[in-house]
């Protein structure tokens, strides 16, 4: 499977691909002790993938641009951006998640002297009063 | 072993088949440090399954639809639906499970880049007021 990650804001774009995304994770969390359906949902995607070096005078990859975005305060509209991911597989889109008002959680890098590649791990999760506007969709041809 | 599920409720019925599920796990929970029957009584049915992917023009698995159950909102009525699990072998209904009421606790989808298909973990509950109503059959020929 291969995966296409989409971050956008006002200033800039971050586009992540196939050679760099490793495992995408989706997942809607309520409260585990509550009695009925809960209010108190949770929506997060935790993305892992690999840090590529640029060779041959190519351009870096975008995950510096992830690193930055995950250190933008509170106070800053572009705190919150919209985060496209599409699942494809088989030239169809398994599935395309869509949360319009994403912030970080957790980002973390991590190198080592034995590996080629860094790895990186993003999680981040839609504004919680912003839930309704998630998009999930799938079954459809990759274009 | 196989599976099938049937989940009915506001405007739509999502059915998973033989092919897509991988686990079942039915749970009946009361406090573990109660001294006589506990009449917190929860009843958890956490479902385990592939995302498969269509190919040559078949329809796509009926997950999206999964995942978009588990981002109703509490407010609205079909955060609670019907769900029928059969748990088949050799041609027998080993166990047929049916939640009048189930709503969805937890929901995760995984991805990786090393593999055909994603997989999903639903974990749902009977509302608790309603736990006179699940149903628990087995041992009859399949129809």
């Amino acid at each position: 499977m291969g995966f296409i990650v989409k971050v956008e804001c006002a200033s800039e774009t971050i586009d992540l691909s196939l050679e760099s995304i490793q495992t995408l994770e989706f997942s809607t969390d309520t409260p585990k002790d509550s009695n009925a359906r809960s209010t108190d949902l949770g929506s997060t995607v935790k993305i892992t993938g690999k840090i590529l070096t640029a060779v041959d005078g190519d351009p870096a990859d975008s995950t510096v641009k992830l690193s930055l975005w995950s250190m933008v305060p509170v106070e800053k509209a572009d705190c919150y951006r919209k985060l496209t991911v599409d699942v494809i597989s088989a030239g169809q889109v398994v599935r395309q998640i869509n949360l319009p008002n994403a912030f970080v959680v957790d980002y973390q890098e991590t190198y080592g002297d034995t590996e080629g590649v860094g790895t990186f791990s993003l999680i981040v999760k839609q504004k919680k009063d912003k839930l309704a506007n998630i998009v999930l969709n799938g079954g459809y041809p990759a274009a | 072993m196989g599976f099938r599920i049937k989940i009915e409720g506001g405007t739509e019925s999502i059915e998973l088949g033989l092919q897509s599920l991988t686990q079942v796990k039915f749970e009946t929970d009361t406090p573990n440090d109660s001294n006589a029957r506990s009449t917190d009584v929860g009843m958890a049915l956490a479902i385990s399954g592939k995302i498969l992917t269509a190919v040559d023009g078949d329809e796509a698995d009926a997950t999206l639809k999964l995942a978009n159950w588990s981002l109703v909102p509490a407010e609205k009525a079909d955060c609670y639906r019907k769900v029928t699990v059969e748990v088949i072998a050799a041609e027998q209904v080993v166990r047929e499970i049916y939640l009048s009421n189930a709503f969805v606790v937890d929901y995760k989808e995984s991805y990786g880049d090393t593999e055909g298909v994603g997989t999903f973990k639903l974990l749902i509950r009977q509302k608790k007021d309603k736990n006179n109503l699940v149903e628990y059959k087995g041992g009859f020929g399949l129809q």
